[in-house]
């Protein structure tokens, strides 16, 4: 009888793919990007660096890897974890063979891109990388895949390993999961940040010595890079650290993404918030929207939030936010400004912006350019300045926009049954 | 007017455009045989004069020439790509694209983005390499039992051709095929060489495939998986259906059973109850109503 899944080795294949993959299936990242590779001679799978999703979850969030976890036996405590030790769920952990044998089928009716393989902590931290990494390595030589594999870094393994993690994996996490590392330690007494930070750190520097190298036989190390997550409302911290560490996780440890994910309660702890909140689906929209301010359209942290204002506005978002803290900059005159300025009106995205500077080479932009290829002007036409604009609308006030761009409240329809009285307003 | 006939390849609009430069042709419009495609095949315009026109591959090459050589071979290829759009009005947006480009003096108008004839050919290719993106994950394989994967796509466009390398360089080794089961026609690829093979009877085909793939267990797990992975506190139906629109459910295995609960829902596919969780909220609400309605019946 297998020494780690005491009741689980009879378990059949089904029944520990749904244990395992419903224990895996808060982590968010689920990319496929960064990595391209063509299919290994005599095996099969390739890497799209654009990344492809291949199904929505009914939640509509992407599913474009076999996101499991080698086991969910885990050893720690951590308060905001469904696999937590004291917890009461079923447990399972795979074999090495079932995983292969499950990637490799999924993958050949195109299923999925590949593997994000990730485990609870069994035995010691080395003990199980050494677990993740055997399948991968087995994927990898023994049957020459060449699909994406995504590796979760576990904090505390050794360097050697970490190191061979990388050399299988396209892209490898660690995962902060509490924006703070006093509030980390309160609610997983065996993590701090000193052992994720290193593993991190690890990748980085490891990432940089390969690219400085430029030889075409060195085997690729980490080509999709490192991501991380954090939890977003299980702890108290404001959006501005919450920004701050994300932008130093880009900056300094090269970070491809940093993701989050808005606290689903699965544990009624009393260090948590109570197990009836809703999970805070608009904060976490209004941060991946700070978050791509500062990955696309060249924000600081800074900018977007400051003392002054430590949070993001939960009715707009953080471009009008910034927009209306800085009339001087407004209106933006399309026909001469920089392509960075363009980027920061609201409503304007990345290829609008691109749009316009093309278009503008050729003839002069005019309010019906803008709607023919495609420009959305609803929040942008406040915000801009072209040959049609009447000259009463050449300055901006912050105080007279900010109500047009708040959502309108919904109608309803009233409901002829309903017993309650209706209060009209006097 | 003409209306000019043509055997619906790109070669043959090519040749078409050919002619109609050669002859000076009147063109009214440009109407290919597909026999799948109700509204282009069907519908002839009573004051028009029908005119057949045979594709020569001779006068589709040196127009080719002539529009790389004009506008360049980014121009060219995205001109083929809003062609495999098959919208009813493409061939004319094309043909008058082509007509102010030969026409053009500046050098400028062949890549001007926001040229009234280039804007609807732009958004039309646009809409066609998307939908060639998203089909390389919505491929799905069904083994059959000699060991060859096949699988049916209906996509929108003709796109058949433009996701067949990316297979090919994915699975080199094995034997399998995509068939368009709406036009009847898919690639089939024996391990060295991927060849165009028409499908005269499709629908034989997907029963055959259906029969033979529903043991298979690894799609019963995958279907199962899928259904683990959704997170209950967060359902989002509007959102599934943007990213996964409906048409493409009838050949995914992960979401093909609760295409039912749709269409039954309220017609063109709006159905409110939740997508993946077998209860619905719906009848329970219509009968909350019926019953108050009781209620007020009887005081």
């Amino acid at each position: 009888m297998c020494m780690l899944c005491p009741e689980g080795s009879q378990m059949d294949l089904r029944e520990k793919l749904n244990i395992l993959g419903d224990a895996a299936k808060y982590d968010v990242s689920c990319s496929s990007s960064g990595s391209s590779r063509c299919a290994p001679k005599g095996g099969l799978g390739s890497g799209c660096s654009a990344g492809i999703c291949h199904t929505w979850a009914a939640d509509g969030r992407c599913i474009s890897l076999l996101k499991v976890l080698f086991s969910n036996a885990c050893k720690y405590d951590c308060a905001y974890c469904v696999n937590r030790r004291s917890n009461d769920v079923p447990r399972a952990t795979f074999t090495h063979k079932e995983l292969v044998d499950l990637t490799l089928e999924f993958y050949r009716r195109n299923y999925i891109e590949g593997l994000f393989l990730s485990s609870a902590v069994i035995g010691s931290p080395d003990y199980t990388m050494e677990l993740l990494i055997k399948v991968a390595r087995e994927l990898r030589v023994n049957h020459r895949f060449g699909g994406y594999i995504h590796l979760k870094a576990i904090p505390g393994a050794s360097s050697r390993l970490l190191f061979e993690a990388g050399l299988y994996a396209d892209r490898s996490s660690v995962n902060v999961e509490i924006p703070s590392d006093s509030q980390l330690q309160y609610l997983a007494p065996e993590k701090n940040y000193e052992s994720i930070y290193r593993p991190m750190n690890f990748f980085a520097e490891r990432k940089l010595e390969y690219n400085s190298e430029k030889s075409r036989h060195l085997p690729r190390f980490l080509p999709a890079g490192q991501s991380t997550q954090m939890i977003v409302g299980a702890s108290n911290e404001s959006d501005l650290q919450i920004l701050k560490l994300s932008s130093g996780f880009y900056k300094q440890q090269q970070m491809k993404r940093v993701y989050f994910s808005g606290y689903v309660p699965v544990n009624s702890d009393k260090r948590l918030p109570v197990i009836t909140t809703k999970p805070p689906l608009l904060r976490e929209h209004r941060l991946y929207q700070a978050d791509w301010l500062m990955r696309f359209y060249k924000f600081q942290y800074d900018e977007i939030l400051d003392d002054t204002n430590p949070n993001l506005d939960l009715d707009l978002d953080p471009k009008a936010m910034w927009a209306l803290r800085h009339p001087e900059c407004f209106p933006v005159d399309l026909q001469t400004a920089d392509y960075e300025m363009i980027l920061r009106v609201p409503g304007i995205g990345v290829k609008s912006a691109q749009l316009i500077v093309n278009a503008r080479r050729f003839s002069q932009i005019r309010l019906e350019t803008l709607k023919k290829i495609g420009v959305v002007l609803k929040r942008a036409k406040y915000f801009i300045y072209h040959s049609d604009t009447p000259a009463s609308l050449r300055r901006l006030y912050p105080e007279m926009l900010r109500p047009l761009l708040l959502p309108r409240p919904k109608s309803a329809q009233l409901d002829l049954f309903d017993s309650a009285p209706m209060l009209l307003p006097a | 007017m003409l209306s000019i006939l043509y055997d619906s390849t790109f070669e043959g609009f090519l040749s078409v455009v050919f002619e109609v430069y050669r002859q000076h042709l009147d063109v009214g419009d440009i109407v290919p045989d597909r026999p799948y495609d109700s509204v282009s095949s069907k519908t002839a315009d009573l004051f028009m004069q029908p005119f057949r026109i045979e594709t020569s591959e001779e006068s589709a090459k040196r127009l080719t020439r002539a529009i790389v050589n004009k506008a360049g071979e980014d121009v060219f290829n995205l001109l083929q790509t809003a062609f495999r759009s098959e919208e009813p009005l493409v061939e004319m947006n094309i043909l008058a694209y082509l007509r102010k480009l030969f026409a053009a003096e500046s050098p400028d108008y062949a890549k001007n983005p926001a040229s009234e004839e280039m804007l609807p050919l732009l958004k039309t290719a646009q809409a066609v390499r998307r939908e060639a993106g998203n089909m390389l994950g919505m491929v799905r394989f069904d083994k059959t039992q000699d060991g060859m994967y096949i699988s049916e796509i209906e996509p929108k466009y003709n796109i058949v051709d433009m996701i067949v390398g990316h297979f090919r360089g994915r699975f080199p080794n094995g034997r399998w095929a995509i068939v368009d089961v709406l036009r009847g026609y898919g690639a089939y690829y024996d391990g060295k060489h991927t060849q165009m093979v028409e499908v005269p009877n499709p629908a034989e085909l997907s029963k055959k495939i259906a029969a033979e793939a529903s043991s298979d267990e690894f799609t019963k797990m995958w279907k199962s998986y899928y259904d683990s992975m959704a997170i209950k506190e967060r359902l989002n139906p509007a959102l599934l259906k943007r990213c996964l629109p409906v048409r493409y459910w009838k050949h995914l295995p992960e979401r093909r059973q609760n295409l039912s609960d749709v269409t039954i829902g309220s017609g063109r596919g709006e159905a409110r109850g939740d997508l993946g969780f077998g209860s619905s909220s719906l009848p329970s609400v219509v009968a909350q109503r019926n019953a108050r309605f009781a209620a007020l019946g009887k005081s």
